[in-house]
Formats: structure tokens, C-alpha cells, sequence
């Protein structure tokens, strides 16, 4: 049993949300690098 | 104060901001491209933000609600997944090419993209008629859903409700166009989070704390609370995935992307609009802990409007009323756009050849929402039983249509035109068949439809001719001379 008395598969769900909101800054900030000439 | 006049006093004003956004855009709203995709000079918060918005219709916000009360904590991967598949990835998967191919094919459509990466009026016709078509059902759909709120919240007859609620959006959508739609679903979205945060504060703490939520859904049925729990796998990933992967292919949805400022502002709403569609798993939650509050609600969809009307003081509840109302509108006004881009600019003016004048088309499209908008409010007043029928279809069809054609046309170099028609009718028919024999083993349309569609698109491509490498080029390495 995960927190809150949630089973881990189910609570797994909050975690996949937070994990994309960290992910997504991470690609933001040093993953996706538009090139110049790509601005259009 | 009556609950009633407080809910009447905060739609109202929040009604008037609208209007207000209304007069404000209509000025800037001079050119075609401006009418349509707000002259490619969207910022990262109101794209973001509006294509959340418009994501999340009132359907979402009190069907999720309703799902939540009848399979319980599991329903969080849908919203889950909804962050995952039908926004981050969507975003950085579709977001950068769709930006950058659209500018370059000098396109404002969805069905125009069509016409032009494979030179396919079929495509471009056949992606329009489909869009049209179950587009105004989808429209029916979102004004009875919000048509039903103001009936069991506010006591307002089923009919004035959607009438109050279509007359302002015709106006500001007429007015203002795209960046009406898109600044009017700013603040939509603002409003949605703000309601559905409260909700879930004042819920969580009504039943005691998350831990006991679900202890006492336990104590109900152990499936509430266990993935896949009541629903089962079939039923829970196939409705994950065509509300979120179907996203892929929904133009109200993808058109944000042609009206993005540029690729360093596209870096931004990605983060923003992970963020913001994280309130999806809200509905889901509040939908389950309205379960063991009320369990014995005769309709799940009541679940949020109940809990909203026992959890909240009136104040608090008028702004959930607001946020559901909000959903609606801003999904109802980004569709309207979209309608009326595909019949006068991709059916009249490119399908049948018409030689129109910018001011004309501007003109006609404005006419056309009207017109479309006013078309959906009557289907809306009394809906024909076949209507209903596919209200249910609109998502599935329109996205096994248009998915694989929009995808494959910006990673795939040998897509060719008879793989993306064969494609758009393989998908279409096996989608609307799919349903039509009541959901086989449990599974979404959606789902049959995408792989079909996809199957018979990489096929068909392999053993018809490719493009000349000129237009590949064009494609792929011109660059914009704006």
C-alpha cells in the first residue's frame, strides 16, 4: 500500500503528473534547442 | 444571500469579461490569418492555457466527475495519461513541425496542411467534410452539457441556458475570431483551475484527509481503489488513450501550434501547459471522494455539481459553476473557428476553387461561425436521437481521420497522398463501424480506427510513387521568406 492508503499502481497516476511537470522543464531548459534558421 | 442571485451575480460578471475580451480583440482582428490563427503571434501563457482550456470541455470537467464516482481512484491515469501522452508529448512531438511545415506550406487549417504536404484535394475535402460534420455534434454535445449545469445549478430552463451561453460566444467569436477565442480561454482556464482547486481543498477536508477517502472507498468496493480496479484494463486504456492520443488529431487542438509565436516560445507553453492540464486528474478525484460522500446519487454525472453545492459555501460553488460553464465555452468557441475555417476557407474557397478576396473570406468566415454556432443551438434545443448517437463518435472518427495524415506528414518522408486518403477513409469507417456495433470486448472506436488507419497508410505509401524530391525539399529545408 502506497500513501494515503492508495494502492501503489493507483498512486503511481499522481506520480506520472509530477514526473512530466519536472520532465517538461528539463526538456524546455536543456533538451530542445530550436536553431536559429528553425525560428521562423 | 439566495445561492441562486450569487451564482446569477458570478456569471454574470464573469460573462461580461467576456464580451469585454470581445470589443477588445475585434479591433485587432484586420486579416484573415489574424481570424484564424491570430497572425502567428500567440505568447506561451495564452497558447498554453487556451489549449488547455479548449482541451477541457464542460463534458470533462462533469463526466470526469461522473467516471470518478463510478470506477473510483483508477480514473486518475486518465487524467495522468492525459498530462503524459495528450499534452507534454504532444507538444514536443507535434509542436515544433506542425509550427515550422504550416509557415512553410503557407497553411491555416488543418484539412489546408492536407491539401498541400500531399497535394490531395481528396485529403483536403475529405478531412473538412469529416471535420464539419461531426464537429457541430461535438458542439451539440458540449451545449447540453452546459445547458443541464445551468438547469440543475442555477434552476435557469434548459433552453435559455444554452441560449445565454451561445449568444455570447457568437458575439465575441464573430468579433474577435482567434485571438477572441484564445484570450477569452485564458482567463477560462484560470477560472476551471481556480474552481477545481477549491473543490478539491474543501473536499478533501469535508471527508477527512485523502487517507480516509480512500479507506471509506475500500470499505465500499476494494475495485474503487485499485487500478485497474471496477472499469478493467479494455475500458480504462482505450478511453486513456482516446482522450489522449485522439488529441493528436483534433484540429482545435493542433491549431494552437500554427498560431505559436515562435520555437523559443513553443519551449515555454510546453512547461505551462503540462502544468495546466495536471488539473485533469482533478474531476477523477473529486468524482471518487463524491462517492463515498453520496453513494447512492441516482445520475454520476451530478457527482460535481452536488459536492461542489455541499462542500463549498455558495460563493465557492458559483466559481465551480463558473469553471464548469468556462470549459464548455471555451471548447464550444475554438470548435466554432475551426468550423468556419474548414467550410469557407478549405470547402468553398480552396475545394471548389473560388476566387475570393482576403476582405471577403474575412467577411464570410464571420458570417459562418454565426451561422454554424446558431446551426449547433438549435440541433442543441432538441437533439435528434440519431445526433446523440454520434455526439459519442465525434472524438473517435474526427481522430482516425486526421491522427496518422497530420503525424506521418511531418516525420515521414514517403508518406504519399493515396496513403493519407486510403488512411483518412480506412480509419473513418473502421472507427464509425467499430462503434456502431457497440464498442466490441469493451474497446473504444478510437482504437480499432488508429490502426487501421495507420496500417493502411504506411502500406498504401510504400506502393504508390513518391513525392518529388522538389516538393520534399520544400517540405522539409525551405526556408520562410517572411
Amino acid at each position: 500500500m502506497g500513501p494515503f492508503n492508495t494502492p501503489w499502481l493507483t498512486f503511481l497516476a499522481w506520480l506520472v503528473a509530477g514526473a512530466c511537470v519536472v520532465f517538461s522543464i528539463i526538456w524546455a531548459i536543456w533538451l530542445y534547442k530550436p536553431q536559429e534558421n528553425d525560428d521562423e | 444571500m439566495n445561492s441562486t442571485y450569487l451564482y446569477a451575480i458570478v456569471i454574470a460578471a464573469y460573462l461580461c469579461v467576456l464580451i469585454l475580451i470581445g470589443l477588445l480583440t475585434g479591433r485587432r482582428t484586420k486579416s484573415v490569418e489574424d481570424f484564424y490563427i491570430g497572425g502567428r503571434q500567440i505568447g506561451p501563457w495564452v497558447t498554453a492555457l487556451s489549449f488547455v482550456a479548449a482541451y477541457f470541455s464542460s463534458v470533462v470537467i462533469i463526466g470526469g466527475g461522473g467516471f470518478g464516482y463510478m470506477f473510483g481512484m483508477s480514473t486518475l491515469w486518465i487524467g495522468a495519461i492525459n498530462v503524459l501522452l495528450g499534452t507534454m508529448i504532444c507538444w514536443m512531438v507535434l509542436g515544433p513541425r506542425v509550427r515550422q511545415f504550416t509557415q512553410r506550406l503557407n497553411t491555416m487549417t488543418i484539412p489546408g496542411f492536407f491539401g498541400e504536404r500531399y497535394r490531395s484535394k481528396f485529403a483536403l475535402m475529405f478531412s473538412a467534410v469529416i471535420i464539419v460534420v461531426f464537429m457541430i455534434f461535438y458542439n451539440v454535445s458540449i451545449l447540453k452539457g452546459m445547458g443541464h449545469i445551468f438547469e440543475v445549478l442555477m434552476d435557469i430552463p434548459y433552453g435559455y441556458g444554452i441560449l445565454l451561453a451561445s449568444i455570447i460566444i457568437l458575439f465575441y467569436v464573430s468579433i474577435g475570431g482567434y485571438l477572441a477565442v484564445v484570450w477569452t480561454s485564458f482567463v477560462q482556464a484560470w477560472v476551471m483551475g481556480i474552481g477545481l482547486v477549491l473543490l478539491t481543498i474543501f473536499s478533501v477536508r469535508a471527508i477527512g484527509g485523502i487517507g480516509a477517502a480512500n479507506l471509506n472507498l475500500a470499505a465500499l468496493d476494494s475495485g474503487l481503489v485499485q487500478t485497474p480496479g471496477i472499469w478493467g484494463w479494455p475500458g480504462l486504456v482505450s478511453f486513456a488513450l482516446i482522450v489522449s492520443f485522439g488529441v493528436w488529431g483534433m484540429p482545435q487542438l493542433v491549431v494552437r501550434f500554427y498560431s505559436i509565436k515562435n520555437l523559443k516560445v513553443l519551449k515555454i507553453g510546453t512547461v505551462i501547459a503540462t502544468i495546466g492540464t495536471c488539473m485533469a486528474l482533478l474531476p477523477y478525484f473529486n468524482g471518487a471522494i463524491a462517492r463515498t460522500l453520496f453513494p447512492q446519487l441516482g445520475n454520476p454525472d451530478l457527482a460535481i455539481p452536488i459536492l461542489a453545492k455541499n462542500v463549498l459555501s455558495p460563493l465557492g460553488s458559483a466559481v465551480v459553476l463558473a469553471a464548469v460553464v468556462a470549459a464548455g465555452m471555451s471548447t464550444f468557441a475554438s470548435i466554432l473557428i475551426i468550423l468556419s475555417s474548414s467550410v469557407i476557407d478549405d470547402i468553398y474557397r480552396k475545394g471548389f476553387q473560388r476566387q475570393v478576396n482576403r476582405e471577403k473570406i474575412l467577411f464570410w468566415s464571420k458570417v459562418a461561425s454565426a451561422l454554424i454556432g446558431t446551426i449547433s443551438l438549435i440541433v442543441a434545443l432538441k437533439p435528434p436521437a440519431l445526433v446523440l448517437t454520434l455526439t459519442a463518435f465525434a472524438w473517435a472518427v474526427i481522430a482516425s481521420t486526421t491522427l496518422w495524415p497530420l503525424l506521418l506528414g511531418i516525420y515521414w518522408k514517403r508518406a504519399t497522398g493515396w496513403g493519407c486518403a486510403a488512411s483518412m477513409v480506412a480509419g473513418c469507417a473502421t472507427s464509425l463501424a467499430w462503434m456502431a456495433a457497440g464498442k466490441p470486448f469493451g474497446i473504444h472506436g478510437f482504437i480499432p480506427g488508429i490502426i487501421i488507419g495507420g496500417l493502411v497508410f504506411v502500406i498504401v505509401s510504400l506502393v504508390t510513387p513518391p513525392f518529388p524530391e522538389e516538393h520534399i525539399q520544400r517540405i522539409w529545408q525551405a526556408k520562410s521568406k517572411n
